[in-house]
């Protein structure tokens, strides 16, 4: 059995791109780019929105690239640069939308519509329907568990480094995770035997 | 011995157990507990059908998300800082040098002499200093600016081919400037001197039209 040549760390290549390998840091946002994209998307619910925003947020990356401090992962640093980045586009969308505030069924208000389907990636109506649950049952969360599940499942960050991205002890980052998930499998039951 | 099982312990467990992060110890405990509760079983592949239907859930990346990325990196404060930046243009200066000292060398490969050293010596000071002009000028404009220009040189032969003729005519007018000015200098040691020197002086003239013509001029 052959294994494929060895990946430099995400460490070892910020290294190489501060020694000046620009490919380096190609190889970093192919690395990153789908988990970046799809937490940002679940934040902001927008598929465009969401490659922008990676986009910018990349390029802040390597702009302060020499400040990155290797004793902590690549990933914490740049998922922590991300979600600020998706919190004041959050703020300055609410603050432009404000008058645009829908009242859902239940009285709550809600920000914004579901991804427009053209934008995504389903094609037929059950797809569409799933897509918009999926959705809708992450939106429904608390704040509080809704940003480890995006974290763990799109971001695909271990407990360790969402703990420290949170500034949380491990043990609580485990028990809101479980709850999260809880609350996720109560509200998508009618798609988990699909 | 009747323990009733705490299923949510073992709800916890199955959430580790998905993430990849049980020791062995509970490992074997949620195993234990598996083989004997059907509800936990279901619990389980509740768990793994979620975690899939958000993977399949998961947009795809648009195609010319890394090529736009990488087009759009502004120059950041630290590259210039970087000693790796500073090794092209150091190295273009050392070949302008070189290639200026060797024709110089090839100009004046003749016998030596007072002015004919010092002719070196002056065209290898006006050289310096005109390629410490162009590089403080250079250094000022930008650095991805010659790396857009080297990488537009490189991309013919053609403009490679012709930057050398100006490269090597520039060398040539220099030195050819520099020689005048040597030759006024030497003519003036030599009419001091008597008409012994004479000849020499004669040969620094001929230098005028290049490196061939000095050639000619030592042969007669």
């Amino acid at each position: 059995m052959t294994r494929g040549a060895v990946q430099p760390s995400d460490e070892e290549l910020v290294a190489a791109v501060l020694e000046g390998d620009r490919e380096g840091f190609g190889a970093l946002v192919e690395r990153y780019q789908g988990r970046l994209v799809n937490y940002l998307f679940r934040l902001l619910r927008n598929a465009e929105d969401a490659h922008d925003l990676a986009q910018e947020v990349l390029v802040k990356v390597y702009q302060v690239l020499d400040r990155y401090d290797p004793q902590y992962k690549f990933s914490t640093w740049l998922f922590r640069i991300a979600q600020n980045a998706a919190i004041d586009q959050i703020r300055r969308r609410r603050l432009k939308l404000v008058s645009l505030r829908i009242e859902g069924e239940d009285g709550e208000g809600r920000d914004w519509e579901l991804p427009a389907p053209e934008r995504g990636p389903y094609g037929d109506l059950r797809n569409r329907e799933r897509a918009a649950a999926i959705q809708r049952a992450i939106d429904g969360l608390p704040w509080e568990y809704r940003e480890l599940i995006l974290l763990r499942h799109y971001g695909e960050l271990p407990y360790e480094e969402i703990a420290r991205l949170k500034q949380m002890p491990l043990g609580t980052v485990k028990n809101k995770l479980f709850r999260g998930r809880q609350m996720l499998k109560e509200k998508l039951q009618g798609f988990l035997t699909d | 011995m009747n323990e009733r099982p705490d299923h949510t312990l073992y709800r916890e467990l199955l959430n580790l157990e998905l993430d990849g992060c049980l020791n062995v110890e509970q490992r074997s405990r949620l195993a234990a507990h598996l083989a004997a509760c059907p509800e936990c079983v279901a619990e389980r592949e509740q768990l793994r059908a979620l975690t899939g239907l958000l993977e399949r859930s998961a947009l795809p990346v648009e195609p010319d998300f890394k090529q736009r990325v990488m087009a759009s990196l502004p120059a950041a404060g630290w590259e210039s800082r970087h000693p790796r930046t500073w090794s092209f243009p150091v190295a273009a200066l050392a070949v302008l040098l070189a290639a200026g000292a060797g024709l110089l060398g090839a100009g004046s490969a003749r016998p030596g002499g007072a002015a004919s050293a010092y002719g070196v010596l002056a065209a290898l000071g006006g050289l310096l200093r005109a390629a410490l002009v162009a590089g403080v000028g250079v250094t000022a404009a930008s650095w991805r600016w010659s790396e857009m220009f080297v990488e537009q040189l490189l991309a013919s032969p053609m403009s490679l081919t012709m930057f050398g003729v100006f490269v090597v005519c520039l060398n040539l007018v220099l030195v050819s400037l520099i020689r005048r000015g040597a030759g006024r200098h030497g003519s003036g040691e030599a009419a001091a001197a008597g008409p012994g020197t004479g000849h020499r002086s004669g040969a620094r003239r001929g230098s005028h039209r290049g490196g061939r013509s000095t050639r000619g001029g030592r042969g007669r």
